[in-house]
Parts: structure tokens; sequence; C-alpha cells
């Protein structure tokens, strides 16, 4: 159980995948039913972690517990009610969540992440495939038990006040009156509403709901948190916050699959990333991993070179920019830093700095929604639609 | 567990409703404003009194129904209140009948509240007797209530507020008139016959829970008529739930 009272941790590398994890037992009943399940859905290749390694001190879960989230062609459409045509939801998603991990859902609006998370969290019926949350079919109310879930943009009941919803949906999912009032005292603290308990929602500010809703969805101590635009709505402390409760969480060992529009927050967060374009997965893979198949672009930050022009050899790959104070030279291959300092050295300048310019996880996903684009408009312009 | 939790916050909803304390305000000033006419009854004061009060509970809590109870779950699912309990470890059935059980829970205070009322009203009249044939009609109005709670919250799960109000309204009425109905379709010739049987079956008998006439004899009803209307009522209901049930369990929230 997370205690209102936890420390800041050190977060570990995020590019070298690494994580923690919680692992509670396993029932013979529950494995029982899981190798059951197994056996009636064999799983096909799907995308899992490719650098996890065990965390020492704690059990290997690669080896034997089922994963947090494992989806098998999990699709929906929708049948349109005046023209009954087919409507694409998501298609064929195949793919599992490591316990521990922390992943970020990208897309762009209408791709199909919020589709996702609610067929995961049982509010959309599949049209076909499966899926399970912590080794239970997503059909069985029970997948949910441990599961906390933030919508997007959540609503509640106006008319209870923000201790009474807490304990109501805390002894919803299980927790004892007495418990659900502790927790509920604590978790509103901890997301900083405890100062007026008693507040009805109705007079809440939507960052106020925001901050709620984390809450209740924290409430019960779940081993998977899922959350659909957890950051929308939030100030920039409002998101510091939710990103420090995501990270948090992530050093309890508790499974996060978020969906977000702020790249920052996603690259900073995530083990993993899984891009959704118009309804189908089309990569997952470690930032680390995304990240660096791209090229490295360097800043090289110049003064006393008002007349100098860019070499013929370096001409493609280095560019000047002119500003009032300096001249930035923009490398956009790393591998020829040396000869291209070489140069600007010899011809008089004044180097300041050397900066490194990653490309963010920004550009890339954006390249890939132009792929993605492109792909699209061989289908009608209509036929997506968000849930 | 999680039907007397959800029972209990609808129960919680209906009572922080204005709608359901004014309601209760004017059904109140209803039953006071029959004394007005207590003089011009000729003698019949107390019959007056005790039908047209028994008759003012029964249609303030139709009008909380149709003002709450159909609304019930499409509001829930308009404002998307619902995503918080349904993403949680709760069966679509166990939801739907949580919120049969506190909308009904919340009738029966308004129903025992205005019966308590009535009474009052008689026993200043000298007519306190008249305490168990009220009380008796009373609570025969909350199982009628109950029954039209289930098919608000039926119609409530599958469409908007404002149609489920009109279906509701539309069996409520049809459904006083059901053993007119089904003596009617006696008398009628073939495919009509079968047509106003199978209505007349489908609504609810809702004349089993009118002893209006009866009480305001000062007559009590048997305990064998009480026991019978309340299985009927049950059973009724918990058909009607079955099929929400069966409807909602298919339904996506968008």
């Amino acid at each position: 159980m997370p205690q209102g009272g936890h420390g800041r941790c050190s977060l570990p590398d995020r590019s070298a995948g690494e994580v923690t994890r919680r692992d509670g037992p396993k029932t013979a009943k529950s494995l029982s039913r899981l190798r059951a399940d197994a056996q009636r859905n064999p799983v096909p290749p799907t995308q899992t972690h490719p650098d996890r390694r065990p965390v020492p001190g704690r059990p290997n879960t690669g080896t034997g517990q089922e994963p947090a989230i494992r989806t098998v062609g999990l699709s929906k459409s929708y049948r349109h009610p005046w023209t009954g045509r087919l409507v694409l939801g998501v298609e064929d998603l195949n793919f599992e969540v490591e316990r521990g991990e922390v992943m970020g859902c990208l897309g762009p609006n209408g791709a199909g992440k919020t589709t996702a998370l609610k067929l995961l969290t049982g509010l959309l019926k599949p049209t076909r495939g499966s899926a399970w949350l912590l080794g239970e079919p997503i059909t069985r109310a029970e997948s949910r038990r441990r599961l906390g879930f933030l919508p997007e943009q959540p609503y509640f009941y106006e008319y209870l006040s923000g201790i009474e919803y807490l304990e109501f949906v805390g002894q919803l999912s299980g927790l004892h009156a007495q418990d659900a009032h502790e927790r509920a005292r604590r978790w509103l603290g901890r997301v900083g509403l405890g100062q007026r308990p008693q507040l009805v929602l109705r007079k809440y500010s939507k960052g106020m709901l925001q901050r709620l809703g984390l809450g209740a969805a924290l409430m019960h101590d779940p081993e998977l948190l899922i959350l659909d635009e957890p950051m929308s709505g939030l100030d920039p402390f409002g998101r510091r916050d939710v990103r420090d409760l995501i990270l948090e969480q992530r050093e309890l060992g508790t499974t996060v699959l978020f969906s977000s529009h702020i790249l920052p927050d996603v690259e900073t967060l995530s083990d993993r990333v899984a891009i959704i374009m118009a309804g189908r997965l089309t990569r997952m893979a470690t930032v680390g991993d995304i990240v660096s198949g791209s090229r490295q672009r360097v800043e090289i930050r110049c003064a006393g070179v008002p007349l100098l022009e860019v070499q013929p050899e370096l001409r493609d790959v280095l560019e000047r920019q002119d500003h009032s104070h300096e001249t930035v030279f923009m490398l956009h291959d790393d591998t020829r830093l040396n000869e291209s300092i070489d140069w600007l050295l010899r011809r008089g300048a004044l180097i300041r700095a050397v900066v490194p310019q990653r490309t963010s996880l920004e550009e890339l996903f954006l390249n890939a929604a132009g792929a993605g684009e492109g792909s699209k408009a061989e289908a009608p312009a209509d036929d997506r639609r968000s849930a | 567990m999680t039907v007397p939790l959800i029972a209990r916050n609808t129960f919680r909803e209906a009572t922080r409703d204005r709608v359901l304390a004014g309601v209760v305000i004017a059904g109140g000033v209803v039953i006071l404003g029959t004394q007005l006419l207590h003089t011009l009854a000729l003698g019949e004061g107390r019959r007056l009194t005790t039908d047209l009060g028994l008759t003012a509970i029964s249609l303030f809590g139709l009008l909380i129904v149709l003002l709450v109870g159909t609304s019930l779950v499409a509001k829930e699912i308009e404002r998307r209140t619902i995503f918080n309990l349904l993403a949680r470890p709760i069966s679509r059935p166990a939801y739907l009948v949580g919120k049969w059980l506190g909308l009904s829970g919340a009738l029966w205070v308004v129903a025992g509240s205005l019966g308590l009322v009535l009474w009052a009203v008689l026993a200043v009249r000298g007519h306190a007797a008249m305490g168990p044939a009220v009380l008796e009609g009373a609570y025969l109005a909350g199982l009628e209530l109950t029954v039209i709670t289930a098919l608000a919250v039926l119609f409530s799960a599958l469409s908007t507020p404002v149609l489920s109000a009109l279906y509701t309204l539309g069996f409520y009425a049809v459904g006083q008139w059901s053993w007119d109905l089904r003596e009617f379709a006696r008398q009628a010739p073939g495919a009509l016959r079968s047509t106003l049987e199978v209505v007349a079956n489908l609504v609810p008998n809702l004349p089993v829970f009118n002893m209006r006439a009866l009480a305001a004899n000062g007559e009590p009803t048997t305990l064998a008529h009480l026991a019978l209307a309340t299985l009927y009522a049950l059973a009724y209901s918990g058909c009607v739930l079955a099929l929400a049930s069966a409807a909602f369990e298919s339904r996506d929230f968008k």
C-alpha cells in the first residue's frame, strides 16, 4: 500500500528500460485458469520489452507471471447507426506490457488510443480478439479488481464531497469502510486536496477534478494503472505532481499504461512507447531505441565569424544560422563533428559551445504520424473515429 | 457487496436532489390541502382525505420516477460518471440492480413520509383508527413505485431520458388499465384479441396495488393480498431488470 508520506525516489535510467516490480503470490486457481486461457488462445508473436532484466532481491517476474496486460488480435469496430457502415476503432492489437513497466501510448486524435484503453477497462466490448489484465480475461469484472483507471476528462458525482467520493470508489474496489476512509483522507492530501475534504465536487476546478481522479485510481493500491491523458487540463504544477505520482508508482512496481499528447512527459516517464496510428499499433519500443535510431545533430555556437562561408565539403551537413549575438552552425551528422570544429578553428572562429541536439520523441512521432497520414489517405476520410 | 454500495450512493443522489425534497413538500401540501374540501364533502371527509391522500402518494412518487428515475442511468452515461464505476470490479447487472434499489429506497421513504403525514391529518380529524389502512395503502403505493422504477431503469439504460420518461409513463398508464384491457381482449375478435392479451400481460398489473377504495372505507386489505402483491412486484421487477441487464451487458460506453 502506498503511504501518504513517500519520499521522492531517484529515477533509474529510462533508456535502459530498467524497472522495479511488484510481485505477488499467484494462487493455484488463477494459475490453472491462466494455463487454460493460454491453451484456448495461443498467443501470437507480440512486441515484448527487449531489455528487461531481473531486479536484484526480487523475483524475476519474466519467468512465471503473466504480463500485466496482454492483448491478442484485439479489435473494435462500430456499425454506423444510420448508414450501417462499419467504422474502424482499433484493429488487431497484439502487445504485452510487463509487470512494473511504464508504457506511454502515443497517437494523433482519433488514432484509437482511448478506444484501446476503454477496451481494456471493459467500457467497450471487443468486436474480435481477447485481452487479459494481470492474467484475468477482461470479460470478467474481476480483472478490474487490481486496476486503477483514470478516464480522459473525468466526471464525478457533483453531489458528493471529495472524501465521500474516494470512500465510495475505494469500497467499490473492495476496501472495507474504515480502510477506505483512512485511505481517502491520505490520498486527498497526497493529491493536494486534503485541506477541504468536505467540499462538494461541483465546486472543484478542472485541475482539482483531475487530481481527484488520480487519487480515485490509486485509492485501492492497484497493481495496474491505466491513465487516459492524465496531464490534460493541468497547469505546469499539476503536471509535475502527476508526473511525480506516476514515477512514484513506478518505483513501487505498479504497471502503468497511459496515453498523452504531451510528448516530453511520455519521453520522461515511459519505459516503452506504443505508437497507434489509424487504429493500428505501428511501433512499440523503448524511448532509447526509438531515439537512438535517429541521426544526432550538434549545435556549434561561435563568435568572430562574420563573413565565413561554409566550405563546399561540409555544405550538405553544416548549416549556418546568424543570430544577433552569435553565429550558430547546425551540424546534421555528428560523425563529422571533429572535421567541422577543425575547419572553424582554422578559420579563427571562437567556439563558445558545442551542444548535442538529440532528436526528440516529438520529431520522431511527427515523422511517424506523417507516414501514418499517407497510409490513411488510402482509406475514406470518415472511416475513423475516436471513442 | 457492490450492489448495496451503488444502492446507497443512488439513494444519496436522490435524497440530495432538490427535486425529491420539492416533490415531498408538494405532496404534503396537497394532503393538507384536502382539508379545504373536507367541509364540502358532506360527511365523506374521511373517505375523501384518505382517497386523495393515497392518490397523491402514488402520483407524486410517479413524478419522482419520471424526473429522477428515467435519467438514472442515461445521465450517468451522458456525464460519463459511469466510467468511474464500470472500470471497477462491478458487473453491469449489479450496477443496474444497485441503481434500482437505491431509487426504490428513496421512493419508499417518500411513500412512508407522505403516508405518515396523511395519517397525522386523519388523526387530527379524529380518525386515528385509519392508521393501518393508510399504511397498507402507502405500502402498496411503494410496491407500485418499485415496479415503475424497474421499468424506468430498463428504459434509462437503453435510451435518452426524454424517451424513457415517455415509455415509463406509457407503461404506467396502460398498466393502470390492464384489467380493463384484459376484459376488452376477451370480447375482441381474433388477432386483436391476441395482441391485446400480449399487451395486457407485458404491462405491469398495477390495479393489484390499488386498494385505495378499500382503505378509504377504513378496511384493511388481507395479508394474502399484501403477500401476493409483494411477490408480484418482486417477480415483475426481477424480470424487467434481467431484461435490462441483458441489453446493458453488450452496451459500449464511448
